[in-house]
């Protein structure tokens, strides 16, 4: 039996897409063997199993909306479609956890907590069909991890198909745990290369009775940089910190200023309206306006706002710096932007120095050379503020010409030898991760 | 090594003399027999030498050392643990981090601090404290204990249910690996590179290595804080009363439960104003901005109420509160005055499941004859039942651990864990099939052989090992001698 028989055999006939209807899963220009849909964790086991004795890649697909990270694969080969595994598997209102299959979309998870006044406190950008799985994967986040962090700090349990196809499970189902090793953390942010994860519990929070978000502007960069020092040393509680440029702020419908502070407040009314009053004396003295209300439609677009300043993006980069330096790093990263005569959109989880930054392609050159040349300086920018700097997405021209992951050092061999380790046969998503991996 | 030779072991004290300085080892019997043990102190193993080396680079020396040897080598902090994670493997070497206690850096714009493992917990919040800011994880030993210990232990800690635990406020950390090499596992950005490598450092035990420097988040103190005592006639009503407070949308900074014996100790030992005559009550802080307190406190007050609580006050000033909380965190000293010896349990359930876990492992102990005193993290689902018991007494220990077996297989039954925040260690290693499969265990082998192929570092711990695990249980406690000293609780 072929490996396509035995992979129908497995998922049904239906769940087995190959040729032209695998169209919509081709990865960077390589069309996979196949794309297959398991039903159920055991299904994926068998999935994962069949693929490693035939020594095939395997690259688990969630929403498809972070596919495009890292580095371009030699092969596309078994694409794993969880969307199949949606269901909310346990949700007890009391313990504030859930249990969910990982193929659920975040905004399907979301509201089937928010109906019983919780809600999980990830909120990365395209929550519409980035999955759960996915969003641990790629270790998505969002403006609200200013206050409540990152997959890090809510995943309490995995479920994992691992690369002989046997299900590994990490961590529990308490919000409090130290039986073991933290396998849940390994998981996070390892896109996929030591584990297929198929379910997934996670501490939850109430639902606040009141959220609201203000814009504060700024005719200059530098006094944001004075106001976000201020905010941050002062005694309110934001629950995000968001920082746009010009282009960014464009991109959400804000008015055009050098720089706009986006922040969050939630709690009781009574909190959310001291705080917002406070936050006015807190930015005002630094040269900000005086804070104005957002529509809460903006949330979800504030992750997204470098990305979706063009139309037509010629690459996106991801910074991890200091907070202290986000804002210097901004102007020096436009700048660097500015004088090969490109446009960049910047906009940062200011608090956390997570910044984006995204460029406009120029549709009358071809030339990748000097949208490298600007990538490669803002990482440089990024090591000077003492972070590191990654492709976020890029053309194949561009992820050719400079390393997509920055450089781990002596770390990165270490995660070479759990790759060996736990993936012995680099069978999951190979060869697209940090360090080769 | 415990057949070690005297003429190997005065040349191997010369050589590692030359790396950490003359009054650097340790290996004299009486030496060693401090040693012996951490704050569980049943286990015991003797050690060759004990070595405190002042730099990442000597700890690297010494580990390279024992590579070359075959010796295992364990590091330690202050010995405050509780599942005998540090003890040596019979014979080797400990490496004791205690000279290493610099606070190396502060930066408050950033709100990050550099330390050295050696630091002790509390010390790293007295460091920043006058500029208004402190290290959130508060493990009850956290006047003894170290923050290398910590990251060992994942230790967590009454204000954990709000602000998580020590991974939770882990960055960066430069690690002696098994082999000798110093790495840099993340830094001092929020976002790592690549595999979350602090995060699965942190609570692997001390057997991925040594942490030599250590990046912290640092928070700021929150603007206020108030502190409710909430007074119940049943121990299920204070149960029920901890998911009511989670159902009204609050998430408070910490909530704990003391149980009658336990509030009768304290009372005892140090009248801190808990009702004698109460079943149980439940300490409960919120923390954060002036505005609203008022508001969240009633709110608090009001499930409490609904839940059957018999009365509901609030701290009026500091010293109250602070009185109240020697009452929670002086509990386990004040078990003395009750009984000559304790063991405590670690067990984590789902907050819905306190009634009926609290009721069941009342109804154990009480089978096995003895008695119980529960005081713990309730806010977060994690027991602390201390099964009281007289050492002199024979036969009485081997009930406290049958009782401590089912205990734990209760917690597993219910869908919890076997551990909240003491560790594995050498004490509950071999009950790590009660919640995890064989599969799981091996890939956390694989894991830690990434990390530590030849096995030399920290050998022994966290996975099952011992035959006769079902027979031997969990042991139980004496105090420690610094405890007895009054320089340590437990929680």
């Amino acid at each position: 039996m072929s490996l396509l028989d035995k992979l129908r055999a497995i998922v049904g006939p239906a769940h087995v897409l190959t040729g032209v209807e695998s169209s919509p899963y081709v990865i960077e220009g390589r069309t996979p063997e196949a794309a297959v849909f398991p039903g159920t964790v055991d299904e994926v086991a068998a999935v994962v199993a069949q693929a490693a004795e035939a020594s095939i890649p395997v690259v688990p697909w969630g929403g498809g909306s972070a596919i495009g990270v890292g580095v371009p694969p030699a092969r596309a080969g078994l694409i794993l479609v969880l969307q199949r595994l949606g269901a909310v598997l346990e949700h007890e209102p009391g313990d504030l956890t859930v249990t969910a299959q990982a193929g659920i979309t975040l905004a399907r998870l979301q509201s089937a907590l928010r109906a019983r006044g919780q809600w999980l406190s990830l909120d990365p950008a395209d929550a519409e069909c980035a999955t759960l799985g996915g969003v641990l994967a790629a270790n998505a986040s969002g403006p609200r991890r200013h206050l409540y962090g990152t997959a890090r700090d809510v995943l309490i349990g995995v479920s994992v198909v691992t690369a002989d196809g046997s299900l590994v499970r990490g961590g529990g189902k308490v919000v409090k745990n130290v039986a073991g090793y933290d396998l849940p953390k390994l998981f996070i942010g390892s896109f996929g290369t030591l584990g297929v994860i198929v379910e997934a519990s996670l501490k939850l929070r109430p639902l606040p009775d009141e959220e609201r978000l203000v814009a504060v502007r700024f005719e200059r960069a530098a006094e944001a940089g004075a106001a976000l020092r201020a905010l941050l040393a002062s005694d309110l509680i934001p629950n995000a910190v968001d920082l746009l440029d010009t282009a960014s702020a464009a991109a959400l419908g804000l008015p055009s200023n050098p720089a706009t502070l986006a922040v969050g407040f939630d709690g009781l009314g009574e909190q959310v309206d001291w705080q917002i009053a406070e936050l006015a004396g807190v930015v005002v003295p630094c040269g900000g306006a005086k804070p104005t209300l957002l529509s809460p439609t903006t949330w979800p677009r504030l992750a997204s706002a470098a990305r979706d300043a063009f139309d037509a993006p010629a690459a996106i980069m991801t910074l991890s710096v200091l907070p202290g330096v986000v804002v210097d790093t901004i102007e020096l990263g436009s700048e660097a932007a500015r004088k090969r005569g490109l446009e960049s959109a910047w906009c940062a989880h200011a608090g956390v120095g997570h910044v984006t930054a995204a460029l406009r392609a120029d549709g009358s050159r071809q030339d990748p050379a000097p949208i490298v040349a600007v990538l490669e300086e803002w990482r440089a920018v990024a090591h000077a503020g003492g972070g590191h700097a990654s492709v976020a997405w890029a053309p194949l021209p561009v992820k050719s010409a400079l390393p997509v992951w920055d450089d781990a050092g002596a770390a990165g061999r270490l995660m070479q030898r759990i790759k060996a380790q736990l993936d012995p046969n680099n069978v999951l998503n190979p060869g697209r991760f940090v360090g080769g991996i | 090594m415990a057949t070690i030779t005297a003429t190997r072991k005065s040349a191997l004290r010369r050589e590692l003399e030359t790396i950490v300085g003359s009054g650097g080892v340790l290996s004299e019997p009486d030496e060693l027999l401090v040693y012996e043990s951490d704050g569980l102190t049943l286990f015991r193993a003797l050690a060759d030498f004990i070595v405190f080396p002042t730099s990442a680079e000597q700890v690297a020396g010494v580990v390279r050392l024992a590579n070359r040897e075959g010796i295992p080598f364990v590091a330690r902090g202050a010995g405050t643990g509780l599942a005998g994670g540090c003890l040596p493997a019979e014979g080797g070497l400990v490496i004791s981090m205690m000279r290493m206690n610099r606070v190396l850096e502060i930066d408050y714009d950033n709100q990050i601090a550099v330390v050295e493992p050696g630091l002790v917990n509390l010390h790293l919040s007295w460091a920043v404290g006058p500029r208004g800011f402190y290290y959130a994880p508060d493990p009850s030993s956290q006047q003894a204990c170290t923050i290398g210990g910590n990251i060992a232990t994942n230790s967590g800690g009454p204000h954990t249910l709000k602000y998580g635990v020590t991974v939770n406020h882990v960055l960066g950390l430069e690690v002696v690996m098994p082999d000798g090499e110093i790495v840099w596992l993340g830094g001092k950005t929020r976002d790592g590179l690549g595999y979350d490598l602090p995060g699965v450092f942190v609570g692997s035990e001390g057997t991925f290595g040594i942490a030599t420097k250590i990046v912290v988040r640092i928070l700021k103190k929150p603007a206020a804080v108030k502190t409710v005592l909430a007074v119940f006639d049943r121990i299920e009503q204070a149960s029920v009363a901890v998911s009511a407070i989670i159902a009204r949308g609050l998430v408070p900074a910490a909530v704990e439960m003391i149980d009658q014996l336990t509030i009768q100790a304290v009372e005892d030992a140090f009248g801190c104003g808990y009702p004698r005559d109460a079943a149980a009550a439940l300490l409960i802080e919120l923390d954060g901005l002036a505005v609203g307190m008022a508001a969240q406190a009633e709110r608090i007050a009001a499930a409490c109420r609904e839940s059957g609580a018999r009365e509901v006050r609030t701290a009026a000033n500091e010293s109250e509160r602070q009185l109240l909380w020697k009452g929670r965190k002086s509990a386990f000293g004040a078990y003395g005055r009750v009984s000559p010896a304790y063991m405590v349990m670690d067990g984590v359930i789902p907050r819905t499941r306190l009634p009926y876990v609290v009721a069941r492992v009342n109804e154990i102990v009480a089978a096995h004859g003895l008695r119980v005193g529960n005081v713990f993290h309730a806010g977060d689902g994690n027991l602390h039942p201390n099964i009281l018991y007289d050492p002199r007494k024979p036969g009485e220990e081997a009930r406290v651990v049958a009782a401590g077996a089912e205990i734990m297989r209760v917690c597993a039954e219910v869908g919890g864990s076997i551990s909240g925040e003491h560790g594995i260690g050498l004490e509950k290693a071999d009950f790590m099939p009660f919640i995890f499969s064989a599969a799981d265990l091996a890939l956390m082998q694989r894991l830690k052989d990434a990390f530590n192929p030849r096995g030399l570092c920290n050998p022994g711990k966290v996975f099952p090992t011992r035959k006769s695990c079902v027979e031997t249980g969990p042991v139980a406690y004496r105090p420690h001698a610094i405890e007895t000293q009054g320089l340590a609780q437990r929680f």
